[in-house]
């Protein structure tokens, strides 16, 4: 198996003297092409600061980050900014939608700063909220969607670039638990058609549905297993 | 980000606080509008007043009693000593640079005819003026040589003297009674409007010797003198100059050629629009000040937004020229506007006085207000370039 992401002895720590706090505490970890990684751990655990800087949105104060082979902290920040555009794919539990712009054009959005221009883009704009089951919405602004319909224009966004990997940021706090349950289905269908997703939660019910677990506390990775997914489980029912 | 996509995403954010966007820049487009008017009006009046000097011909010199100081320093105050004694001598050992030497002789009068009266301005002059100053009569004649020479009393009338006179009646060959000597009537003057600041259609003109013993005086008020064309005016003057020596002293006259008199009132003028103008511009120093205040409002306001665009991949230059291309928006948007509303109060003014909008001055009110944009733009987009990713979306 091929790494996308390669940590080795990540430490972040905040602040000088008496009020530097600890964030991360020696954190390594890979994950592999394909995989389906949820981070749990209460508030406070750290596994924000760790989604951050697997995400390039952070440097580590000291440790070695390897995301596609390449050292992050040797990358310029525009470079960072490219593996972002290109790579990455971010969806956020507040969503994070531009306010005054339709779907559609929040899911243009990292095209504006990639290459792609016009027609190609509106193109793969239109395909990806198709995907998402938001093909009638194409025009409706945030304030005019639900919660779920919101948090789909995301998916649609952070998948628009083809990236090699999505992070997701407690991807169903702001959501009730019958359309948290809509969203893992979907990032659990996006997972089986390949694509690699590392999520961020506190919700063993939404962790569940990752493929390898990783329980992290104050700084520290406890424990890093594997699990038999939710969907695994449903597909066994159904055959 | 192409620059098409800049343009888009740009002015949507402006369209979401329109309001505020006018607002904002309100400031300079009240600085462009006044730089345009005051440019425009200023052009105006030095189109108009050299047209005027024109009108007069450029290939002459005024000699004028008393010393004008500097370039231009208001009227003299010195006794007037010119006389027909300097015409004649002048005329006499005129060079071959110099056509004519004629004299004037202005004064207030009252012209009267039966009950009607008016306070006015008595030109008395050569015949020859009707000639270079392009004068013709609408009624009657202009005098000629002869009745100048015996100081025939005989008056020529501008047409807005002669109907506020006469009324609807012909003047021609009626009388007019003017400093309580009577004379005749011969001609009225086509309309000529203002020349050099002299409503000639209020004048009375008569004869300059009919003018000299009318006064009593031997002094004159003007002495004009032509020359052959416009490249002999220095030698012209230098004989001149080199006549009057003997008799006067320096402080007794001053010699006047059209384009260093036009020069002097260009030179005024320009000197005035540009402290009008730095004044407009300080307006537009104040508009720039609210842009990048507004700026930075919607900086902080839209953090999340700045942090949002930098984790799908936007560069902090991108982020950078976001910003400056809605300053710019701003405040070259309200140079356009600007343009518009001094061009129609300049176009308003037209009725009053002569105004005309160069397009230099188009130019130069869109190129400061791109300016403003561009110096008031660059520190909030700066700021929100620097922001921290992960910083901007903690921003509540």
């Amino acid at each position: 198996m091929k790494f996308l992401i390669h940590a080795l002895n990540l430490v972040k720590t905040y602040g000088e003297g008496e009020s530097k706090t600890v964030a991360l505490d020696n954190v390594s970890m890979d994950v592999g092409e394909g995989e389906f990684v949820a981070i749990i751990g209460a508030s406070g655990s750290g596994k924000s600061t760790l989604m951050n800087i697997l995400g390039c949105l952070d440097k580590p104060t000291s440790g070695k980050y390897f995301f596609e082979d390449k050292l992050v902290s040797e990358l310029s920040a525009d470079s960072l900014a490219g593996i972002r555009n290109k790579k990455i794919g971010f969806i956020f539990q507040s969503f994070n939608l531009l306010a005054r712009t339709s779907a559609l054009k929040n899911v243009e959005l990292p095209l504006l700063y990639g290459n792609v221009t016009g027609s190609d883009m509106t193109k793969r704009a239109v395909n990806l909220l198709t995907k998402v089951n938001l093909s009638s919405k194409l025009h409706s602004k945030p304030s005019q969607l639900s919660g779920g319909e919101q948090q789909r224009v995301a998916i649609a966004r952070a998948l628009v670039n083809d990236p090699s990997i999505i992070f997701a940021d407690e991807p169903t706090g702001n959501l009730d638990s019958r359309t948290s349950f809509e969203i893992m289905k979907l990032f659990s269908q996006l997972n089986s058609e390949g694509r690699t997703i590392v999520m961020i939660t506190h919700e063993m019910d939404v962790a569940r549905f990752a493929a390898r677990i990783i329980r992290i506390h104050d700084g520290k990775i406890l424990e890093d297993k594997k699990n038999k997914p939710v969907r695994a489980a449903f597909e066994k029912k159904k055959s | 980000m192409n620059p098409v996509e800049l343009l888009s995403v740009s002015i949507e954010a402006i369209k979401t606080n329109k309001l505020r966007s006018v607002l904002t820049a309100l400031g300079v487009i009240i600085g462009v509008a006044s730089i345009i008017l005051l440019i425009s009006i200023s052009a105006g009046l030095q189109g108009f007043i050299s047209s005027q000097f024109e009108k007069l011909g450029a290939n002459s010199l005024f000699i004028i009693p008393g010393k004008l100081e500097g370039s231009f320093g208001g009227p003299p105050r010195t006794v007037n000593k010119l006389t027909f004694n300097i015409v004649d001598r002048l005329e006499r050992e005129k060079s071959s640079a110099i056509v004519d030497v004629s004299a004037f002789i202005e004064i207030a009068v009252t012209a009267r005819f039966k009950n009607e009266s008016k306070v006015t301005t008595l030109d008395g002059v050569k015949e020859s003026y009707f000639v270079y100053s392009d004068m013709k009569a609408e009624k009657g004649r202009v005098f000629n040589e002869k009745e100048d020479e015996v100081a025939r009393r005989v008056a020529v009338l501008g047409t807005t003297l002669a109907r506020d006179l006469y009324k609807a009646d012909n003047p021609i060959d009626k009388t007019i009674s003017i400093s309580n000597k009577t004379f005749t009537v011969i001609g009225v003057l086509e309309p000529q409007g203002n020349i050099g600041g002299v409503d000639i259609d209020n004048l009375v003109l008569i004869p300059l010797n009919s003018a000299r013993k009318l006064t009593g005086t031997d002094q004159v008020n003007s002495i004009l003198v032509r020359t052959t064309s416009t490249d002999t005016i220095p030698v012209a003057k230098e004989h001149i100059d080199k006549i009057l020596k003997r008799t006067l002293s320096e402080d007794d006259y001053t010699l006047l050629s059209q384009e260093q008199l036009l020069s002097s009132i260009l030179q005024i003028l320009g000197v005035l629009t540009a402290a009008l103008g730095g004044i407009a511009a300080i307006s537009l120093l104040v508009g720039g000040i609210g842009i990048s205040n507004i700026m930075l409002v919607s900086v902080t306001e839209r953090t999340r937004e700045i942090g949002l665009r930098k984790a799908v991949g936007a560069t902090n230059k991108a982020i950078l020229s976001q910003f400056l291309t809605e300053s710019v928006i701003l405040s070259l948007g309200g140079g356009i506007l600007g343009v518009i509303v001094g061009y129609l109060g300049s176009l308003i003014l037209s009725n009053f006085l002569e105004t005309t909008v160069p397009v230099w001055a188009v130019v130069l009110g869109l190129g400061f207000s791109t300016l403003v944009g561009v110096i008031f733009g660059t520190f909030p987009a700066i700021r929100a370039s620097r922001l921290e990713p992960i910083e901007a979306l903690r921003h509540e």
